[in-house]
C-alpha cells in the first residue's frame, strides 16, 4: 500500500471515530434528559444542563482512554487479556463518575414517589448512600464496557480488512514478478527467428523441420515449467541447451560451431535451472550473431575442490564500444545465484582475452 | 524490379526468396549476409528494392542505410524489432515481421509498386532522399527540404526544418550526387539550397551574403560569387 492511500485511510478512520463518538454520546445524553424529564419529572432546563455536562465528561474520558490504550497497544492483546483490561479500565473511570453523579441533584438516585413505587417496587427506596454510589458506579462501568467493546470491534474489523487487502496486494506483486521472470526467459527474438527457420525448413527439408518443431517444443516446455528456485542436474540442463543450440545452428548454419567438454563425473551435479541456458543464449547473442563469420561456442565443466566450474566461451566481435552495463540475463542470473547460494556461488564475465569472452560460473557441490 | 535480400540467416533468405517467386515482377538479383557485403553489392548491382533485416552482424540495417549513396526502396524484415522500425518518423518505408505473412508481403510490394511509378531511381541520377540517423532517431530526409549542408570534419550537418542531424559522410563525396540546379557550393565548408535563399546582400568586404529562410546567413566565397551571380542571373 502506498503512503497516499495509507494517509487517506487514516483520515477516514479518524472521521469515523469522531462521528461515532459524538453520535453515541449525544444519543445517550438525549435519552437521559428525556428520561429525567418524563419519568423523574425534573425540569427540562436543569436536566439538560447537568446531563450535557456529564455527557461531555463521558466523551472526554473515553477519548483520553482511547489515547491511553493506543499508546499501550491494547489492540494487539489477546482476547482474554483485552477483556480483563476492558473491565478494569471501565471500573476505574466509572468510580469518580459514579460518585460525581450521586452528588448531583438530577442524576442522583432519589426516593421515587409513591405512585411509581407501586409499579416498580424494585426502584425503592431506602437504600443507603453507599449502595446508591455503588449502583451509579455499576451504571457507568456497564456504559464504558459497552463503549470499549464497540471500539475494539470496529478496530478489529478494520485491521482484519487491511490485512486481507495487504495479503492480496502481496500476492499480486508476486504474480507480477513471476510474469516478468517468464518474459525475460522466453526470448522472443529467438522464438520468432526459430519459427521463421521452421517455416523455411518445411519446404527445404521436411525431416529437419519436424525435428526443429520437437526441439522448439522441448525448449519452450522447459522454459515455461521451470521455477525460479528450482535445481536440476547438469545433464538435464545440457539436454535442453543442446536442443537450443541445434535450433540456433539451423538458423546460423556454418556460422555456429559448438564444442562441449562435460565429463560424466559432473553430469549429476545440481545447478539452478535455466542458468547455463542463459549463458549460452548470451554467448550466441553477443558473440556468434554479431560476427559475420560466426565462430566457436565452447561449453566446459570441471569439479575443483568441491566447486563446480562451468564455462561458456564465445568469440568477441572486434572493436565494439564496450558496454558497461550488463545484460538483463546476466543480472537476473546473478540475483538468482545470490538468493540460492548467498556468496558461495559466483558468476563472472571474463573479458581479459581480446578475442574471446568467457562466462564463468562457480557453484558449490550440493548435498 | 530488381531486388536484394539482406539477412544474416540463410534459412530466412531462402524463405523470402521462395515467397517472392509469387511475384514475377520482382527479380532477386542478390543476397547478402552482413552489412559490409551488402553495402558493396548494393553499390555495384544498384537494386531498386532491398529487403533488410535489422539485426545483423557487424552493424544493423540502419547502419547499412547510413552508408549507402545509392538509396533503394527499403522494406524492413524483422523477427522482433518492430518497435525499432516503428520509431521511424517516416511513412516512406514498410516492415514485415518474420515469419512473413504472404498477404502482408503482397501488401508491402503493392505499396512499393505504386511508389515506383512516381519515382524511378536511376543509377547516376541525383539524390532525392537520404537516410539519416541521429542517436536513436532515423529519417529518410528528402533533400529538397534541406536548406544547408555544413561540413564538420568528416561529417555533414544537415539543416532540415528544426532538426540538425549529422551525416557520416564527407561533403565533397556527397556534392557530386546533389542536384546542381538546386544546390550550390557557397564556400569551402557549406552547400546551400537555392530554393531557400530569401535575399542576397553585398557585404562591406565585397563578398555576397545569402540569407536563408529560417536559417543562418551564409557567406559566399569570392571564388564562387561570380558563378553564383551567373546562376542567379544577378
Amino acid at each position: 500500500m502506498n503512503d497516499a492511500s495509507l494517509a487517506a485511510q487514516q483520515t477516514k478512520s479518524r472521521q469515523l471515530y469522531w462521528i461515532l463518538q459524538i453520535a453515541g454520546w449525544s444519543f445517550y445524553t438525549l435519552l437521559r434528559i428525556f428520561g429525567a424529564a418524563t419519568i423523574a419529572h425534573v425540569p427540562w432546563g436543569k436536566s439538560a444542563l447537568e446531563l450535557t455536562i456529564f455527557g461531555a465528561a463521558g466523551l472526554a474520558i473515553s477519548h483520553w482512554l482511547r489515547t491511553f490504550m493506543r499508546r499501550h497497544k491494547w489492540a494487539d492483546l489477546s482476547i482474554p487479556k483485552l477483556a480483563t483490561r476492558i473491565v478494569i479500565a471501565a471500573l476505574i473511570v466509572a468510580i469518580p463518575l459514579g460518585i460525581a453523579t450521586q452528588m448531583t441533584d438530577v442524576s442522583a438516585m432519589q426516593d421515587v414517589g409513591p405512585e411509581l413505587r407501586k409499579y416498580a417496587p424494585a426502584l425503592s427506596v431506602n437504600m443507603s448512600v453507599t449502595i446508591k454510589i455503588l449502583a451509579q458506579i455499576a451504571n457507568w462501568t456497564a456504559l464504558y464496557v459497552i463503549w470499549l467493546a464497540i471500539y475494539f470491534a470496529v478496530v478489529g474489523l478494520r485491521g482484519y480488512r487491511t490485512a486481507r487487502l495487504k495479503q492480496s496486494e502481496t500476492a499480486r506483486a508476486l504474480q507480477l514478478a513471476e510474469l516478468r521472470l517468464l518474459k525475460s526467459q522466453l526470448n522472443p527474438h529467438f522464438l520468432f527467428n526459430a519459427l521463421n527457420t521452421v517455416r523455411s525448413l518445411i519446404a527445404d527439408n521436411p525431416e529437419r523441420a519436424q525435428s526443429a518443431v520437437t526441439r522448439l517444443a522441448n525448449t519452450l516446455r522447459y522454459t515455461l515449467s521451470s521455477r525460479q528456485d528450482e535445481l536440476v542436474t547438469l545433464s538435464q540442463e545440457l539436454a535442453i541447451v543442446s536442443d537450443y543450440l541445434e535450433l540456433e545452428s539451423m538458423r546460423f548454419e556454418d556460422r555456429l560451431r559448438v564444442e562441449s567438454h562435460v565429463p560424466d563425473s559432473v553430469a549429476g551435479m545440481h545447478i539452478p535451472v535455466m542458468l547455463l541456458q542463459t549463458l549460452v543464449e548470451n554467448a550466441i547473442k553477443h558473440g556468434i550473431a554479431e560476427l559475420p563469420a560466426g565462430g566457436l561456442l565452447r561449453i566446459s565443466a570441471v569439479l575443483q575442490d568441491e566447486v563446480l566450474i562451468l564455462e561458456v566461451e564465445n568469440p568477441r566481435p572486434p572493436a565494439r564500444i564496450p558496454t558497461a552495463r550488463e545484460g538483463v540475463g546476466l543480472r537476473n542470473a546473478r540475483d538468482r545465484l545470490r538468493l540460492l547460494f548467498g556468496d558461495r556461488a559466483t558468476l563472472e564475465l571474463d573479458l581479459s582475452k581480446a578475442a574471446v569472452a568467457t562466462a564463468r560460473l562457480r557453484i558449490p557441490r550440493q548435498q | 524490379m530488381k531486388a536484394m535480400i539482406i539477412d544474416d540467416e540463410p534459412p530466412a533468405r531462402r524463405e523470402l526468396r521462395r515467397l517472392l517467386t509469387d511475384f514475377s515482377w520482382v527479380e532477386v538479383i542478390g543476397e547478402a549476409g552482413n552489412v559490409e557485403h551488402a553495402a558493396a553489392m548494393i553499390e555495384s548491382l544498384a537494386p531498386e528494392l532491398i529487403f533488410l533485416d535489422i539485426q545483423m552482424p557487424g552493424g544493423s540495417g540502419f547502419d547499412l542505410l547510413t552508408r549507402l549513396v545509392h538509396l533503394p526502396q527499403v522494406i524492413f524484415t524483422t523477427a522482433y524489432d518492430e518497435h525499432a522500425v516503428r520509431a521511424f518518423e517516416v511513412d516512406a518505408l514498410d516492415y514485415l515481421l518474420k515469419p512473413i505473412d504472404p498477404a502482408r508481403l503482397a501488401e508491402a510490394l503493392g505499396r512499393v509498386k505504386s511508389a515506383r511509378t512516381t519515382q524511378t531511381p536511376q543509377r547516376d541520377a541525383v539524390l532525392e532522399k537520404i537516410f539519416v540517423r541521429d542517436g536513436a532517431r532515423c529519417w529518410f530526409v528528402p533533400l529538397r527540404e534541406v536548406s544547408l549542408l555544413s561540413s564538420e570534419g568528416n561529417y555533414i550537418r544537415l539543416s532540415w526544418g528544426k532538426s540538425k542531424p549529422l551525416l557520416g559522410r564527407a561533403l565533397a563525396a556527397l556534392e557530386q550526387r546533389l542536384d546542381p540546379n538546386r544546390f550550390f557550393r557557397a564556400n569551402r565548408r557549406q552547400i546551400i539550397n537555392l530554393d531557400f535563399i530569401e535575399n542576397v546582400e553585398l557585404g562591406v568586404n565585397g563578398r555576397l551574403h545569402a540569407q536563408l529562410r529560417g536559417g543562418p546567413e551564409v557567406e559566399i566565397s569570392r571564388r564562387q560569387a561570380r558563378l553564383f551571380k551567373t546562376k542567379m542571373s544577378i
